[in-house]
């Protein structure tokens, strides 16, 4: 299968002690990846760090073959992402934020930014400036902008923020077909284990800033009844044999 | 090159869409409808003869350079970075597939462009004001010395504009930069009052290096080393802003 995402050695530390150690992943074309862990285990480091937004210590990422740290432009070139909260430009309409992000995808026209706002449900909303947006909305033009470019890789992190039970089932959905018709694959991070369970097809957990174990979706509900299940058994097995090394 | 154009569209969109320079705009017009209403008061008043058509144009300049003009181009340049930093929307334009030195390059251009922008219409305007209140003691030479000197005050201005940049890009408040900006801003000019010797160095006496165009004896070297010296810390200023910019995590 062809690799998508590489991630190689990555090290990134923090002076509180927390960051990621030695992480290394491979994602594959057509996968819709859930990231897991709790808070401050490392997700938004390491998903910062493959969109270019922090650079690591060590190791490398790799995008459709291209380093994020060598080669940025051609990494980034057919990568759509949502980093923590989705920003916007206050004084300008939702139409014209996606409009400043068109300007640097050649194929991508305004046509293109009406198919978007109407996948995403904020069409109607189209010429309002996003400064009287509530959190979901804001949300979903992020979710719009992360798809514009028609990418190949999808990078969301925590994309249900904010949404309501419909925004959920709709992004669910949307994420699905991508990943089915276009071959889109997803690297995603949440805390809403249901909806990962439902959404992915494949599960890395991270702890401490280490990758515990990743396994598919399918494998991983034949030994355990509920994603949480497994979550919460990785994380405390990993918990006591820390704890029990300390001592 | 195209996803450099791409930014810097995106960067003039930002700015003329802010009202900030709205506000530029009209105040840099009050100066000169107020500098050209008291000085028809004076001459109607005091029966002095004020300024002539083309001398107008240079009053202004001469106070527009060392007032709102710096202000406003270190309002636009905290705004521009300081700005984007504190609300995250740096994050938008950082995960496309654009190099942060062309990041950093559209930037500072649509900042010059914004000061390109405001001094012809400072000029404009000026000449307008003077043209019709003051209609005589016009000639093409000074016609022509008059749009130089405008032109020739970018190179200034941007120099100053890559200072507030560097501190933009060190310190994290907006306020912070532009209260900093305003005291080295202040202290240069006081140094340069202080050790006169020295003034070229200090680049807020640099401002007003467009009167070495205006005698008549033209100062070549000296102009040539006055614009080595803007160079010169227009380079170290713009490459230390750059250092700092491409290592910031966001």
């Amino acid at each position: 299968m062809e690799k998508v995402i590489e991630i190689i050695n990555l090290t990134k530390t923090y002076g509180n002690g927390r960051g990621i150690y030695d992480l290394n992943l491979d994602i594959y074309k057509g996968d819709i990846f859930g990231f897991l862990g709790p808070n401050g285990a490392g997700k938004t480091t390491a998903m910062k760090i493959m969109t270019g937004l922090i650079r690591p210590e060590n190791g490398d990422v790799k995008i459709m073959g291209h380093s994020v740290i060598e080669e940025y432009e051609k990494a980034m070139a057919k990568v759509g992402c949502l980093i923590e909260i989705a920003e916007s430009y206050q004084f300008l309409s939702a139409f014209e934020n996606l409009k400043q992000i068109a300007r640097y995808y050649p194929d991508v026209d305004n046509k293109r930014i009406d198919e978007v706002l109407e996948l995403t449900g904020m069409y109607k909303f189209k010429h309002e400036k996003t400064k009287k947006f509530s959190l979901g909305m804001k949300q979903r033009l992020g979710l719009a902008a992360a798809v514009l470019s028609r990418p190949k890789v999808v990078i969301l992190d925590e994309p249900l923020n904010g949404l309501d039970v419909e925004g959920m089932i709709d992004i669910r959905k949307m994420i699905q077909s991508l990943a089915e018709k276009e071959q889109t694959t997803f690297f995603i991070s949440s805390h809403l284990i249901h909806d990962v369970e439902l959404t992915c097809n494949r599960i890395g957990v991270i702890y401490n800033g280490r990758i515990l174990n990743v396994e598919n979706t399918d494998a991983i509900l034949k030994n355990y009844a509920t994603l949480e299940n497994y979550f919460v058994s990785e994380v405390e097995r990993n918990g006591r044999v820390s704890s029990s090394a300390s001592k | 090159m195209a996803v450099f154009q791409a930014a810097l569209l995106n960067e003039i969109e930002k700015l003329y869409r802010k009202k900030k320079v709205l506000v530029a705009i009209l105040l840099s017009l009050a100066v000169i409808v107020i500098g050209q209403l008291v000085i028809v008061g004076v001459r109607s008043g005091f029966g002095l003869r004020g300024t002539g058509s083309v001398e107008f144009p240079m009053l202004v300049l001469s106070v527009v350079v060392n007032t709102i003009l710096p202000l406003f181009t270190a309002l636009v340049t905290i705004d521009s970075f300081s700005g984007e930093f504190s609300q995250n929307s740096m994050r938008i334009t950082l995960t496309r597939p654009i190099s942060r030195f062309k990041i950093y390059t559209a930037k500072i251009t649509s900042i010059v462009l914004f000061i390109l922008g405001a001094l012809l219409l400072l000029l404009v305007f000026s000449m307008l004001a003077g043209f019709i209140f003051n209609a005589n003691s016009a000639s093409f030479d000074s016609l022509g010395r008059t749009v130089f000197s405008y032109l020739v005050s970018i190179l200034p201005m941007t120099v100053l504009a890559l200072g507030i940049v560097l501190l933009a890009n060190i310190f994290r408040s907006g306020i912070a930069v532009f209260f900093i900006s305003i005291l080295i801003f202040l202290a240069f000019k006081v140094l340069g009052l202080l050790f006169s010797q020295y003034s070229s160095l200090f680049l807020t006496t640099q401002l007003d290096w467009y009167n070495l165009f205006l005698v008549n004896s033209f100062p070549l070297a000296k102009i040539a080393r006055q614009f080595l010296i803007m160079l010169g810390s227009g380079i170290m200023l713009f490459s230390a802003g750059f250092y700092i910019f491409d290592k910031k995590e966001f």
